[in-house]
């Protein structure tokens, strides 16, 4: 339990293992449906499993795709599972029949992202400089392909049928109703995600360059933090829209907005990773943070309360997602051996 | 960091115009070394295709670092193929990338060193660029073009250069060719090659970018820079000859007239030395039906305003004597006569080939002994960088810091720069060693700002 501090005061919580299992290759994406019945992990060289969230036993096994699947998301409805990959398509699955209902072409070798609009009548998948729109029968109803260079993620605006398109060169807002984007934010560095506040306001961007980027719907320009050590991939919010959790360094970087905020004000910095950030992820309807670094380790924090690290779960290898259950109860982790853990999170 | 085995995945740039045969050469690397996982990145897809499992397309992008200079740029393309392949749980023994014969090495090089995820897992081992002996002339010398300068800096980056397609091309092309190539490039191996067939210690682990070798390549091996381009060795016996010269591109051209001992190359070279002397010392003119005499003088020959120019030469001793020119002398029409026909020289010797083409990207090989003021280096390196850095594609290097008992070595793209201390001098003779390759380069000027930082 080196470099994990357990917290003893305000709040006490802990971790303890639900489940564990393996799958056969690196865990690259994990995500849990939206009644937290299902957890589904995708390896890197291709298979996807879907796991019950509660006993960790297998539901259902997807071949994935060819040289690799790159991303995978669930639908509100909890039963369909989107993935695309490195074979040039977006599969929708059904995860409770295990049938292949569509296979879609997105445009390009390298499928980036495959979203569910929030309201789940669409699919967005992007692959090369090429976004497309699907629907629920697997028919494209849109294509926005003016982006300076291949896109690197996609995020739908909370609420809406806007999406955020990142690339080098700033992030482009389509609506799903429109061949013209709704504002092109530019920006001369290259995006590699983008997250948007729970409330819609501000869409952010961790860059290459080892800074972030964000836009404030009610400010004219863009603001950007720099400092990190290296490329800044993680980024999450809380849920009132206040804090910013980064990565980018083996500290977790919280930014508050509100007031004057964060522009000119020092960050919050928790420290207890011992190598490079590879995830964070915010609590649905809780204040608790998460994060998980390349050391194996996953700590959980209480941003602007408490600077030490509340629990951790140690022994893992590199670990490469986390996320919380949709009850918040759990946090799923993967890591670059194939592990696959839901630990409980308890508080006390 | 001690020396320690590196056990990041090798990869290996492969840089060439289409039809270069660079895909010949990566399928013959994938078939010898088929016991090896290899994955190769493929952005072009040429006439020949490639019979491997794991081949994965991609456009070049490159992406300007924001908070970087404006020289820090990167392939985008490269961070997202190369950060997936690394998290396979196959991993791989070695990465090829095959660009295209288009792309720039530099952001394909600076990739390895700004990114922390690419770094922390692979290393860069070199750039093999594959020459299509007959055809990269047009390439070269197309100046207008932008694919001239994608050639120009194919070569200027490479750690080895291929000269494939050996067998379409004269011997005397074949050299001409090597030549020009080791002018613009002189620390990178040059390979003859047919059909691309090569050793493979050759091309591949060749630690190109590795700084416990970065001084292999000598620069006091460097062909220097001459100020003639030409000579010619007679068999002369006593009695007065005539250097006849038609119109040419000058008015007037040097030449210097030098007794040669014996035809052994030892005696050639420590000729070629006085020559080099001999050029830098005062010129003499000489008009038209002048007389040149042999020793260590130059001359002048200032041509008539047309036609033909002749100058009388004398001969006191029977024996060998080479006429070293400034120019070469089938510009001027030029030849020694005898009493009744032209003379053929017995061996000539070109010095710096198609100087006419006046190489934009060239090699500045500097060696000098002694010990460096610390200070001193770091600023003229930091103003180097910072101005010529663009213009600077590689270098390499060695040097003899004052009061450090250690050989710094270093090695730098653009304006990356990779340096540490590296063993002890110990018994051997402290000196600096360096060489840059890069377009537009002031060989004078670097030399004398280089030595300005001795202690």
């Amino acid at each position: 339990m080196s470099g994990v501090t357990r917290a003893r005061t305000a709040l006490s919580a802990r971790f303890n293992e639900r489940w564990r299992t393996e799958i056969d290759d690196y865990v690259i994406a994990l995500a849990w449906s939206s009644d937290g019945a299902l957890l589904a992990a995708a390896s890197v060289s291709g298979t996807i499993r879907v796991f019950d969230g509660e006993m960790g036993s297998i539901r259902a096994t997807f071949p994935g795709h060819t040289m690799g699947t790159n991303a995978i998301d669930w639908h509100p409805d909890g039963t369909r599972l989107a993935s695309i990959g490195q074979d040039g398509k977006a599969i929708i699955w059904n995860a409770k029949t295990s049938e292949r209902l569509h296979v879609l072409p997105v445009g390009a070798h390298w499928g980036e992202r495959a979203l569910w609009s929030p309201k789940g009548d669409l699919l967005a998948t992007a692959a090369g400089r090429i976004v497309r729109l699907w629907n629920g029968q697997g028919e494209q109803v849109r294509e926005f392909t003016d982006h300076a260079s291949t896109v690197t993620d996609m995020a739908w605006k909370p609420g809406t049928d806007q999406i955020a398109v990142g690339a080098y060169g700033g992030a482009v807002i389509w609506k799903a109703d429109k061949d013209q984007p709704v504002r092109r934010l530019t920006w001369q560095g290259s995006t590699l995600r983008l997250c948007w506040s729970r409330d819609g306001s501000i869409l952010t961007a961790g860059q290459q360059d080892s800074s972030i980027v964000f836009w404030d719907g009610r400010k004219p320009e863009p603001s950007m933090m720099w400092g990190y050590t290296t490329k800044v991939r993680e980024l999450a919010w809380d849920r009132f829209s206040k804090y910013l959790a980064t990565g980018g360094s083996e500290t977790v970087i919280v930014w508050k907005f509100g007031g004057k905020g964060p522009e000119g004000t020092k960050p919050i910095q928790l420290v207890g990773h011992q190598d490079l950030l590879t995830a964070l992820s915010f609590q649905h309807k809780g204040n608790i943070l998460a994060s998980s670094a390349a050391d194996g380790t996953v700590l959980a924090w209480l941003p602007g309360k408490q600077e030490n690290p509340l629990d951790g779960l140690p022994g893992l290898s590199a670990v490469s997602h986390i996320v919380w259950s949709p009850d918040d109860r759990a946090l799923a982790i993967g890591d670059d051996q194939g592990v696959v853990v839901v630990a409980n999170f308890v508080q006390k | 960091m001690m020396q320690t085995t590196d056990t990041r995945v090798p990869v290996t740039v492969l840089t060439g115009f289409l039809g270069s045969g660079k895909t010949t050469l990566l399928n013959r690397i994938l078939t010898e070394q088929h016991g090896k996982r290899i994955a190769v990145i493929e952005n072009e897809f040429g006439e020949v295709g490639i019979d491997h499992e794991l081949v994965i397309g991609a456009d070049e992008e490159v992406f300007e670092m924001n908070n970087g200079c404006i020289c820090c740029t990167v392939r985008g393309d490269l961070i997202r193929i190369l950060g997936n392949l690394m998290k396979r749980r196959d991993k791989f023994d070695y990465i090829m990338i095959e660009t295209t014969g288009l792309a720039d090495p530099g952001p394909v090089a600076q990739t390895f060193y700004m990114d922390a995820e690419i770094e922390r897992f692979l290393r860069l081992d070199g750039i093999v660029t594959v020459v299509d002996a007959k055809h990269i002339w047009e390439h070269i010398d197309d100046k207008a073009s932008k694919g001239g300068t994608e050639a120009k800096e194919q070569v200027a980056f490479a750690d080895v250069i291929l000269l494939n397609k050996t067998d379409l091309v004269a011997p005397e092309d074949l050299e001409r060719l090597e030549a020009r190539l080791h002018h613009m490039n002189a620390a990178a191996k040059i390979y003859r090659t047919q059909n691309a067939v090569v050793d493979m210690d050759h091309v591949l682990n060749i630690g190109g970018f590795n700084l416990d070798r970065a001084m292999e390549v000598d620069p006091k091996f460097m062909e220097p820079e001459y100020p003639f381009e030409w000579s010619g060795v007679y068999d002369l016996q006593p009695g007065a000859y005539t250097w006849v010269m038609g119109e040419g591109p000058d008015p007037a051209m040097q030449v210097a007239l030098l007794r040669l001992s014996s035809t052994d190359e030892a005696a050639r070279a420590a000729l070629v030395e006085r020559a080099v002397l001999t050029f830098s010392d005062e010129e003499h003119e000489l008009s038209g039906n002048g007389t040149l005499t042999p020793g260590e003088m130059l001359a002048q020959l200032v041509l008539n305003a047309s036609g033909e120019t002749r100058f009388t030469v004398e001969i006191a001793h029977a024996g060998l004597y080479t006429l070293f020119t400034e120019h070469h002398p089938d510009e001027f029409s030029a030849a020694l006569h005898g009493e009744h026909s032209a003379l053929e020289a017995a061996h000539t010797r070109e010095y710096k080939p198609d100087h006419e083409h006046d190489d934009e990207v060239t090699s500045v090989g500097i060696t000098v002994p002694g010990d460096l003021d610390g200070d001193k280096l770091n600023r003229w390196l930091s103003q180097l960088l910072r101005t010529q850095g663009q213009d600077i594609f590689r270098m390499k290097g060695v040097l003899s810091i004052q009061g450090e008992a250690q050989r710094f070595v270093f090695q730098g793209v653009h304006m990356l720069f990779d340096g540490r201390p590296d063993r002890p001098w110990g018994h051997e003779l402290r000196h600096n060693a360096l060489i840059f390759i890069g377009r537009n380069l002031d060989r004078a000027q670097l030399n004398e700002s280089f030595r300005a930082c001795l202690a």
